[in-house]
C-alpha cells in the first residue's frame, strides 16, 4: 500500500490484520482520553444499556489507524526488499465520517480493512494526490463495529513540475507561506 | 428503568441548541505525541524529530488522531460526565486544519449544534457538538462534529 499514487487501484481491499481488545486496555484508553463509566468502570457499566464495558469508539478507531500504518510500513519493507523505491504517503487533512454501529466489547477480536474508493491529484500541493481511504471493521461475529472515510496525502512518482511549479515549491519551504499554501491543501 | 449511575444528571430535556462548552486546555508534551504515536500512529513524522522536519508538517507533530483523543478527553471531563451519555454515535467532518507540534497547548469551545429525539429508540435524544479546537495562537487545528446519545428523562409515547 505504501504503493506511488499511480498505483493506487481503487477498491482493491487490503486486510489490516486483527485485534483482540482486552479489558485492561479498553480501560487504560478510556482513563486517558474518554473516562466515562461504560468504558471505565466494569462495575458501573452493567447499569449502562451497554450491560458492561465497551470501547471508546476513538481506541476502535485509532486502533484500526495503527492496523493501517503497520500494513504501509510491511508493504514498504516487501518493496525495499524487492530492490523498488517504496511510495511516500503524507499526514492527513481530515475524514468526513467516523461510525460506531456496534459496540466493542472486552475480549471481542475486531478485524479492520481498507479500501482506496477515489482519488484525485492535490489542488495546492504540488506533486502530492490525495487519496480517499475507507476503513471498515467488524467483529468475530460477522457484526459491522466502525466505519471511517479520511483523506491521505501520497506523493506522485511521475511528477514534472513546471517552472512556476518550482517557485512554489521554493515559496512552501518558507514558514509563513508554506504552513498557509499546507493549510489550503 | 432509572439508571442510577446518571439520574442526577442533565437529560436530553435541559440540554439546549446554542449551549457552548468551555473545554480548557491541554498541552501536549514531546513525551505524549511519542508515547501516542508509538502505540496508534508510528509514522516517521510523529515519532522522528529529523524525518518530521523533512516532512508536509515541518516538524515533530501529534498524529491528528491524539489531537482527537485529547478533544474528547476535554469534552468528557467538562460536559459528557455531567450529563446522562449514552455513548457516541460518531463523528463527521473531521478537519485537522493544521498539526500540533511538541508543547502547544490546546484548548477551544463545542457548541452543542442540534437536538433531535431517536426515531427508534425513544429513550434517547441525539446531540449534535461542534468542535472548534485552537492552539495558543487562537490557531485553529481541528474541527469536528460529534453525535451523542443522551437519556430522555421523560418519554414520549
Amino acid at each position: 500500500m505504501t504503493r506511488w499514487y499511480e498505483n493506487i487501484v481503487l477498491d482493491e481491499v487490503f486486510d489490516l490484520g486483527q485485534h483482540t481488545f482486552g479489558q485492561n486496555e479498553i480501560i487504560r484508553f478510556a482513563q486517558a482520553y474518554d473516562p466515562q463509566y461504560f468504558h471505565l468502570d466494569p462495575s458501573l457499566a452493567t447499569h449502562s444499556h451497554f450491560g458492561g464495558i465497551v470501547a471508546s469508539g476513538w481506541h476502535t478507531a485509532a486502533v484500526g489507524h495503527g492496523k493501517m500504518v503497520d500494513a504501509l510500513e510491511a508493504e514498504e519493507a516487501k518493496l525495499r526488499a524487492q530492490g523498488e523505491e517504496p511510495g511516500v504517503s503524507g499526514p492527513s487533512p481530515g475524514g468526513s465520517k467516523i461510525e460506531f454501529p456496534a459496540p466493542v466489547r472486552p475480549g471481542d477480536t475486531i478485524r479492520y480493512a481498507l479500501t482506496v474508493y477515489d482519488k484525485r491529484l492535490s489542488n495546492s500541493l504540488p506533486g502530492w494526490g490525495l487519496l480517499f481511504n475507507r476503513i471498515t471493521a467488524w467483529n468475530q461475529h460477522g457484526k459491522p463495529v466502525y466505519l471511517s472515510e479520511f483523506v491521505g496525502f501520497s506523493k506522485l512518482r511521475d511528477y514534472r513540475p513546471t517552472l512556476g511549479t518550482r517557485v512554489l515549491l521554493a515559496l512552501i519551504k518558507l514558514p509563513l507561506i508554506g504552513g498557509w499554501l499546507k493549510r489550503r491543501a | 428503568m432509572t439508571n442510577s449511575v446518571t439520574r442526577d444528571r442533565r437529560h436530553f430535556e435541559d440540554l439546549q441548541v446554542g449551549e457552548v462548552i468551555d473545554l480548557g486546555r491541554t498541552k501536549v508534551s514531546k513525551e505524549m505525541i511519542l508515547q501516542f504515536a508509538r502505540e496508534f500512529d508510528p509514522l516517521p513524522f510523529h515519532l522522528d524529530e529529523k524525518a518530521a522536519k523533512a516532512s508536509l508538517l515541518g516538524g515533530l507533530a501529534a498524529s491528528g488522531w491524539q489531537t482527537g483523543a485529547l478533544t474528547l478527553r476535554m469534552l468528557v471531563d467538562n460536559f459528557l460526565s455531567k450529563i446522562a451519555s449514552a455513548g457516541g454515535l460518531g463523528f463527521t467532518d473531521l478537519k485537522w486544519k493544521a498539526p500540533v507540534m511538541v508543547d502547544d497547548t490546546i484548548g477551544g469551545t463545542a457548541v452543542i449544534a442540534g437536538l433531535r429525539r431517536s426515531e427508534s429508540h425513544p429513550q434517547w435524544g441525539i446531540v449534535s457538538i461542534d468542535f472548534d479546537v485552537r492552539n495558543q495562537n487562537q490557531h485553529q487545528v481541528m474541527t469536528l462534529r460529534l453525535a451523542n446519545l443522551v437519556d430522555v428523562r421523560e418519554i414520549q409515547a
